[in-house]
């Protein structure tokens, strides 16, 4: 065989190693079976069904929004703000506070989650939503962070100074010009947030009692203790969440292009 | 000229108030980043209706003068006063300032007429109102089909011009510019000097405005300040800095000079004696004090210099004279460049009319040229 | 003279603060309680106060004074939180087999008779030797480097020097070992199959290039869980990849893929692999293209030009990769813990264990010490090379 046609070979394997095992979930999803294999005997909406009936998977799901939502609104607020300030040149301290705050991706989610389940108990907090939302906080603020550094590193200094120069006072020149060009970065962490939220199941472990049990962790636990197709449903809505979120956003990102005369 | 107290308002609206005869003055401005002086105790005024170009070489300090009059940098001593009020402390928003930045600094976001519309906005300014003003702006610089647009769907110089517009469209006080038509290629920068050089005209605006290009500021000016290291080596019409430079640098920077050194002979009433390194002694018009013995170096255009084939001196050509040796000869399409080398080395660049006759390598020439077409710089 | 108010000097930090208060508030402070809580030994302390005070004056060695068992049963009868009793029987016990059911008589005993003195050793034998009462005074100091000892297979003898545990109780060690093994195995995979795809990624063009891309970028957006669900249903018996090879007869029966190391180490290889191929990629992109060419015309084989200058140019991105995987290998809890059997489970899994099912908080703290330093140590190399990078770019 030619040296191209193996090497393009080993790219389709392993584009297919890649890609592959995101596509066998979405058909098993809508199995009739009672078992999460395939041939799929035939199409049925009925794991669709249990999640939305069953109570477990119902709370499951309104935890996992709510949750969700508090993350996404608390850490971009304060993801934000503090990438705005880190946007100045702040002497020496301002590398460090960055590494700071990125930390949270680095450190195992499993220490985290024992010194947060010790913390939240000792200030009371334990077996609460807001406790949950705070420990998704922690590890979704970097991603904040680093798409909302992002763009507003793409904004021209000049372009301010001239917002300035036209008579924008300065809190004028932010909603006007800094806070437009931002958005999609914004709108972007934002998303961030709410997917690692949506995703996090080992802090929720440690975190979060009976009442917080999130869709991720309920399906952590249904394909450890009795694997069924609900999990395929499950994992279909993640992916159809996340995607729907995504395409919400552009959509916004295009009228806003559109909007402004 | 009377300073108004410091703290009494800066008024927003008000023009000109007969207190300051200059809009803008430079009183001793210095700017210092960390040890390094960048703008050094700088004096300048600027009349109303005034086009000073600020000219000079690469990191001289001009943006960073233009950057302050703006209110982007603070001074780190000295005054600025603008129609007699002084500024140091006004944020630039209250300034009243229009900016033209080289890369035009448009709104990414906004179509053209919200770019344009965005400082009467900021002035409170009735819809109805805006929508005129925007339209006379628009039209003013050819624009008005356009101001659907978003930045990114124009050329560079429609973009410019949007700029142009943007800054002007709430008549400001002074205009500033900071190499505007930098990024231009050479036949729109030269169509836009002459529409910016016309709109100052039928506005009476006050334009300050920065550029390296010499020509530019020879084209565009009314008075051309001239930058070297933070402060200004020389400032004056166009005519006067390219014919009377006042210092060696000015003589170099602007245009092409020939620059021969030497030394005062003779001072007369009106003019002196030069005895220039390689032995030629050439007379000189004015003697702005200078006197016998001091050292000084001559400026001598390539264009005002005539060659004749004749060697040695003539008593008949008028004014100076140099014999010469002609080394090179380049046809230019619109002049001939003639190299020569006369006594002592020194080399000479001469600028013919191009129909002239191309004088051969190693012909034996004069130059000659009168005393009124050369300056002599003290050195 | 400065024309800025103090607003708007300061403003940088007070736009920062919040955050910074966040984050001291709910991950330094948290991982501060994880060090505490890796060192601290109240739960006995706690409880015997009275105990604590006449410790002192017993040597150790002889059968204990009346004084002490007298304040040993004044603490116990103050003792009503049954938790916090649970916790210290189980820490005593962990000292010194033998006190659970010695404690549990004892605790019967002290509840039946709430005045006056009880003879503890009539009650049991035990009581009138040392090493029980050695257990209780040794407990008693807040503070103990038990845990991060027993956390690398340490311990303390009697005279308080540290020596290996016994053999049969070595267990960290090899989890650690485990963990190490199975992700620099992992890392090692993604180096062999993330760098000939990256490359080929930077030589394709037009729509081959865009579907190489996205095939790295598509994982990186799907849920983790997710994945390793996919991989569950990839990998089972009835799964794709055996009934696939069994209906093309290569295998009669099907091969145990899931519930294993080679379960574990494929779908870490899966999660891991865009880790790998990013930075990888971005370092090839600042390679001039006409590199190869140019060893080529100088005289050199592919595969000698590949080394003396691909590879070498190329090696901070394999460097950046490499660390970044490994890294995020070792903290991994949900694919081991899905995917491996018993013999696979990773040290996180210990870690939750030691918390959650045992609530052993110093073990677990202290197992979580030792990763977090691991973690740290990793993270400051690749900072630093990233810088590195940076400056010399
Ligand atoms: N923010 C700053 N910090 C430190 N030095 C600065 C800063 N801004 C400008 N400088 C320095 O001040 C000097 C003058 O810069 P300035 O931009 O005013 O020059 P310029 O005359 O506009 O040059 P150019 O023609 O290249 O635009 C330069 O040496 C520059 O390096
Ligand atoms: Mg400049």
């Amino acid at each position: 065989m030619p040296a191209k046609t193996l090497q393009w070979l080993f790219g389709a394997l392993m584009a297919a190693f890649l890609i592959v095992p995101l596509l066998v979930m979405m058909p098993l999803a809508f199995t009739s079976s009672l078992l999460l294999v395939y041939p799929i005997p035939s199409f049925s909406f009925r794991w669709f069904v249990e999640l939305f009936t069953l109570p477990v998977w119902q709370r499951a799901i309104v935890n996992s929004l709510i949750i969700g939502f508090g993350t996404t609104a608390l850490a971009t607020v304060l993801g934000v703000l503090a990438a705005l300030g880190l946007r100045r040149r702040l002497p020496m301290i301002g590398g460090l506070i960055r590494t700071l705050f990125m930390l949270p991706m680095v450190v195992p989610a499993v220490v985290l989650g024992i010194g947060m389940q010790i913390l939240l108990a000792r200030i009371g907090l334990a077996n609460t939503h807001l406790a949950v939302i705070i420990a998704h906080t922690v590890v979704a603020v970097p991603f904040v962070i680093v798409s909302v550094s992002g763009s507003l590193a793409g904004i021209d200094r000049r372009v301010e100074l001239a917002a300035a120069s036209l008579g924008a006072a300065p809190q004028r020149v932010f909603s006007k010009v800094t806070l437009p060009l931002a958005m999609p970065g914004i709108l972007t962490g934002a998303v961030l947030a709410f997917a690692t939220s949506l995703d996090e199941v080992v802090l929720t472990l440690f975190v979060a009692g009976p009442n917080q049990r999130t869709l991720a962790r309920q399906m952590f636990s249904t394909i450890r203790d009795n694997i069924s197709p609900a999990i395929a449903a499950a994992a279909f809505l993640f992916i159809f969440g996340t995607l729907l979120l995504a395409a919400v956003v552009l959509i916004v990102r295009r009228k806003k292009e559109v909007a402004t005369i | 000229m009377q300073v108004r107290p410091i703290g009494q308002p800066y008024p927003a609206t008000e023009k000109g108030n007969g207190v300051a005869e200059f809009r803008i003055r430079f009183d001793g401005v210095s700017k210092y980043y960390g040890q390094q002086c960048v703008v050094d105790k700088l004096r300048l005024d600027i009349e109303k209706g005034e086009f000073v170009s600020l000219l000079g070489p690469s990191g001289s300090g001009k943006t960073t003068l233009l950057m302050m009059l703006a209110g982007f940098e603070t001074a780190t001593e000295g005054q600025i006063l603008v129609d007699g009020y002084r500024v140091n402390d006004v944020p630039s928003h209250k300034r009243d300032m229009g900016v033209v930045f080289q890369n035009y600094a448009l709104f990414p976001h906004m179509s053209v007429g919200a770019n344009v519309a965005f400082p009467l906005q900021m002035r409170g300014i009735s819809k109805a109102e805006i929508a005129g003003r925007v339209k006379t702006a628009l039209d003013m610089v050819q624009l008005g089909a356009l101001s659907e647009r978003k930045p990114s769907q124009l050329s560079g110089g429609q973009q410019q011009r949007v700029a142009l517009a943007r800054a002007l469209v709430f008549e400001p006080r002074v205009v500033l510019m900071d190499e505007p038509l930098g990024a231009l290629d050479k036949n729109l920068r030269e169509q836009m000097q002459l529409d910016i050089r016309a709109l100052h005209q039928r506005l009476g605006l006050t334009i300050v405005f920065v550029t390296h290009d010499q020509g530019e500021a020879l084209t565009m000016s009314d008075r051309i300040a001239v930058f070297n290291k933070g402060k200004i080596e020389q400032i004056g019409t166009p005519r006067q800095v390219y014919d009377e430079p006042a210092t060696r640098f000015v003589a170099e920077f602007i245009g092409e000079t020939n620059l021969i050194a030497g030394t005062v002979e003779v001072v007369e009433a009106t003019s002196v004696t030069i005895r220039m390194n390689g032995g030629n002694i050439v007379r000189v018009a004015g003697t702005d004090g200078l006197a016998a013995g001091q050292a000084v170096s001559v400026s001598l255009r390539p264009e005002r210099l005539s060659l004749t084939q004749v060697s040695g001196t003539d008593a008949s050509l008028p004014g100076n004279t140099i014999s010469a040796t002609v080394t090179d000869c380049v046809y230019q399409g619109d002049h001939l460049r003639v190299q020569l080398t006369g006594a002592g080395d020194a080399s000479y660049i001469v600028r013919l009319d191009r129909r002239s006759a191309e004088p051969q390598r190693g012909a034996q020439v004069t130059a000659f040229f009168s005393p009124e077409d050369c300056k002599v710089i003290a050195s | 003279m400065s024309g800025k108010s103090f607003l708007q000097k300061s403003g940088p930090l007070l736009l920062v603060a919040p955050l910074f208060l966040f984050i001291c508030l709910f991950f330094i402070w948290p991982l501060g309680s994880v060090l505490t809580q890796s060192v601290s030994d109240n739960a006995v302390a706690r409880l015997l106060p009275e105990t604590a005070k006449v410790a002192s004056s017993w040597d150790g060695q002889s059968a204990p004074a009346e004084g002490l068992q007298a304040a040993f049963v004044t603490d116990l009868r103050a003792a009503t939180d049954e938790q916090a009793v649970g916790d210290m029987v189980r820490r005593l016990n962990s000292a010194q087999s033998g006190f659970r059911t010695l404690m549990s008589k004892t605790l019967k005993a002290v509840q039946d008779k709430p005045e006056g003195p009880i003879d503890l050793v009539a009650l049991d034998r035990k009581w009138s030797q040392p090493q029980y009462w050695k257990a209780i005074t040794d407990a008693l100091s807040p503070t103990t480097d038990r845990y991060l000892l027993a956390a690398v297979d340490l311990m303390r003898n009697d005279a308080g020097e540290i020596i290996s545990q016994p053999p049969k109780q070595t267990i960290n060690v090899a989890i650690f070992g485990r963990t190490f093994w199975i992700s620099a195995t992992v890392t090692i995979f993604c180096v062999l199959l993330g760098y000939p795809y990256a490359l080929l990624i930077t030589v394709a063009t037009g729509w081959k290039k865009q579907a190489l891309l996205a095939a790295v970028l598509l994982p990186l957006w799907t849920s983790l869980l997710v994945r390793t669900a996919a991989w569950f249903i990839l990998l089972q018996e009835q799964g794709l990849i055996n009934s696939a090879l069994m209906d093309l007869n290569i295998i009669a029966d099907p091969l145990a893929l899931i519930f294993n190391r080679t379960g574990v180490i494929i779908a870490m290889t899966h999660v891991s692999l865009p880790m790998m191929v990013l930075p990888i990629y971005s370092v090839l992109l600042t390679i001039p293209k006409n590199l190869m060419p140019a060893a080529a015309s100088l005289g050199a084989h592919p595969l000698r030009a590949f080394v003396r200058v691909l590879l070498p140019l190329s090696f901070g991105g394999i460097a950046a990769g490499s660390l970044l995987v490994f890294m995020s290998a070792i903290g991994y809890y949900i694919t081991p813990a899905l995917i491996g059997g018993a013999g696979d489970q990773m040290i996180s899994s210990f870690i939750a264990f030691h918390a959650q099912n045992s609530g052993n908080w110093g073990m677990a703290s202290a197992l979580g010490i030792v990763l977090l330093v691991v973690t740290i140590i990793l993270y400051a190399v690749y900072e630093r090379l990233a810088t590195q990078r940076e400056r010399s770019a």
